[in-house]
């Protein structure tokens, strides 16, 4: 908890806490709006799936249970981007300005020191998740009001939501520290990590989609792999048709994010530090 | 004598391979308690390797290094046993002296008021609210120093901590490393500054591609290389030196018009000068420097490797 401590510290001492908090804000309100717009198109029969198939998702994405689930974890996305980012950094920013030396001096262990980074990563995503979960707990029943739709809030389905959603930016802030030790400069983290996860999910999303029309139709089933994929299927009202239960994007990601963490570890501890 | 003392460090058959540069290779060396000892070496001796394996940040090859009897991974408590200045700029540049300090103090679990005594101590006081990246060389050196004496350890290991130090802070450093070492501390010291070494130092440990070369205090080792000449002065030289070929000295004139004798000493360069009638204007005995031995030592095996 000491070492959780100082973590905490280092992050606080900085400016990097408050850079990417003023990033979040507006990142933020862009979600709402952009949520608040979908919301409308599904209630107002705009969206138009095309096939039979994602005519169905449509169907029940538009469900006043879905439309509420969905603004109810407004700010995932962009949340979750911030706290990957923050938590490479945590790692990567040692490395940077050459403070591992510091830090490995006084705590030989390196496991431990891995670990205080992992906590103090969780805790940061969980501030995210408590700020956005505010705002939206404040923001959206205004907005469910104009659309016409209950506010809900009464719905076990949203608290369900909402809780998963915590779960999901622990995660992630897991998998940030452990891809922080796996691409230690921090100019490539950052950036690599910040173009796959917006990019690169939807180019594989893309990829899978035309392998499951062109090839086979059990390919598409394989996206949940993706992790922002997972994350989403996780905050879902109901059972969305044609996709995997929710339980399944919470095993991928959790999965990905034991991977990196204990990758993660295993290589700080082997690792030289010059 | 009252045995291995807790403090020492003992460096034993310590090796360093990379792909292909043996970095650090069959090193053994033991530090003292009580003193200073300067660890010398060309650049790419392997100095900075054998600390940073030292103290655990790099993996030996074979071999260990240990810190009375321990490894430094093992010590239960390192920040107050060890104290270490590695390099200069190790703090973010974002952050102010005093928030590094007290960062270091979190994850040690040691009082944050340790933090402002240290500044206090490397006078760092005025700058302990600026950011690092506001600090000359001089200062961050002053700060490592500060970290390494958060804990006021009993051992403290330094790596070329005069890089970037004007001449005060030199002289600052060399009191507070001597006034340590008197407190019974140990200290290890490396760097390439021969000079300030030979003003520093008790022992000094010599190493060049990685391997010993020699160690021991550093008055034998001085001795040990016969570098010891005199310099004369005399308005006869031609006859003084002729004298003194025949007793098998060397005598090498200098542009001044001085001679520097060597293989003989003062007492009997005195007589020869005597017995011959010659007039002597000076007889300065001159002990060898350590730049002079430390090149003779490596000659041949410094440089890149």
């Amino acid at each position: 908890m000491r070492l959780v401590n100082a973590e905490l510290f280092k992050i606080r001492t900085t400016a990097l806490w408050w850079i990417m908090g003023i990033i979040l804000l507006p990142l933020y309100a862009a979600s709402l709006g952009f949520n608040w717009l979908t919301s409308y198109a599904y209630l107002s029969g705009q969206a138009d799936g095309g096939g039979a198939d994602a005519q169905a998702q449509i169907d029940a994405a538009a469900q006043p249970i879905n439309i509420a689930t969905n603004l109810y974890t407004t700010g995932q996305y962009m949340g979750v981007l911030i706290v990957l980012l923050l938590s490479a950094i945590i790692v990567t920013s040692e490395f940077f300005h050459l403070t591992a030396t510091t830090t490995f001096l006084v705590t030989p262990r390196r496991e431990a020191v891995i670990l205080a980074k992992l906590g103090a990563g969780i805790i940061v995503a969980l501030v995210v998740w408590v700020v956005t979960t505010l705002l939206n707990l404040i923001l959206v029943p205004i907005i469910l009001d104009a659309l016409n739709v209950p506010v809900q809030l009464g719905e076990p389905a949203v608290w369900r939501a909402i809780g998963l959603n915590a779960l999901a930016f622990g995660l992630w802030a897991v998998l940030g520290v452990g891809l922080g030790v796996l691409i230690r400069s921090q100019l490539a983290a950052t950036l690599t990590l910040a173009i796959v996860y917006t990019v690169g999910a939807a180019v594989i999303g893309g990829i899978f989609q035309l392998l499951a029309s062109q090839v086979a139709e059990w390919i598409g089933k394989l996206q949940v792999l993706v992790p922002t994929t997972a994350s989403q299927l996780m905050l879902a009202g109901t059972e969305l048709p044609g996709n995997p239960p929710r339980w399944v994007g919470a095993v991928v990601l959790i999965g990905y994010a034991v991977i990196a963490g204990v990758v993660g570890t295993l290589i700080t501890k082997r690792r030289d530090i010059s | 004598m009252s045995g291995p003392a807790t403090d020492d460090i003992v460096v034993d058959h310590l090796t360093k391979q990379y792909k292909k540069l043996r970095a650090v290779d069959d090193l053994s060396f033991a530090v003292r308690s009580g003193r200073v000892t300067g660890f010398l070496g060309p650049n790419g001796a392997g100095k900075t390797t054998t600390l940073r394996m030292l103290l655990g940040l790099v993996t030996p090859t074979a071999g260990t290094a240990t810190i009375g009897g321990r490894k430094y991974v093992d010590l239960p408590d390192p920040i107050r046993r060890v104290g270490a200045v590695l390099e200069a700029s190790s703090a973010h540049r974002g952050r102010t002296g005093r928030n590094h300090l007290r960062m270091i103090c979190k994850a040690a679990g040691l009082p944050e008021t340790r933090a402002d005594e240290v500044l206090e101590l490397t006078g760092l006081t005025p700058a302990a609210k600026r950011k690092f990246k506001g600090y000359s060389l001089g200062m961050k050196q002053r700060l490592g120093i500060a970290a390494a004496m958060l804990g006021d350890p009993r051992v403290l290991v330094l790596d070329e901590p005069a890089n970037g130090l004007d001449p005060e802070g030199i002289r600052w450093m060399r009191d507070l490393l001597k006034a340590l070492a008197a407190e019974g501390r140990t200290v290890l010291v490396s760097s390439h500054l021969l000079g300030e070494m030979q003003l520093l130092a008790d022992d000094v440990v010599i190493v060049a591609a990685g391997k010993l070369i020699r160690q021991g205090p550093v008055d034998e080792v001085l001795g040990s290389m016969g570098t010891s000449q005199v310099r004369v002065r005399t308005p006869q030289a031609a006859e003084l030196g002729d004298a003194l070929s025949k007793l098998g000295a060397t005598v090498s004139p200098q542009p001044d018009g001085a001679l520097l004798v060597g293989g003989v000493e003062a007492a009997a360069i005195g007589h020869t000068a005597f017995t011959a009638s010659v007039e002597l204007h000076e007889l300065t005995p001159e002990r060898g420097d350590l730049e002079q031995v430390f090149l003779q030592l490596t000659a041949g095996m410094a440089g890149i490797r």
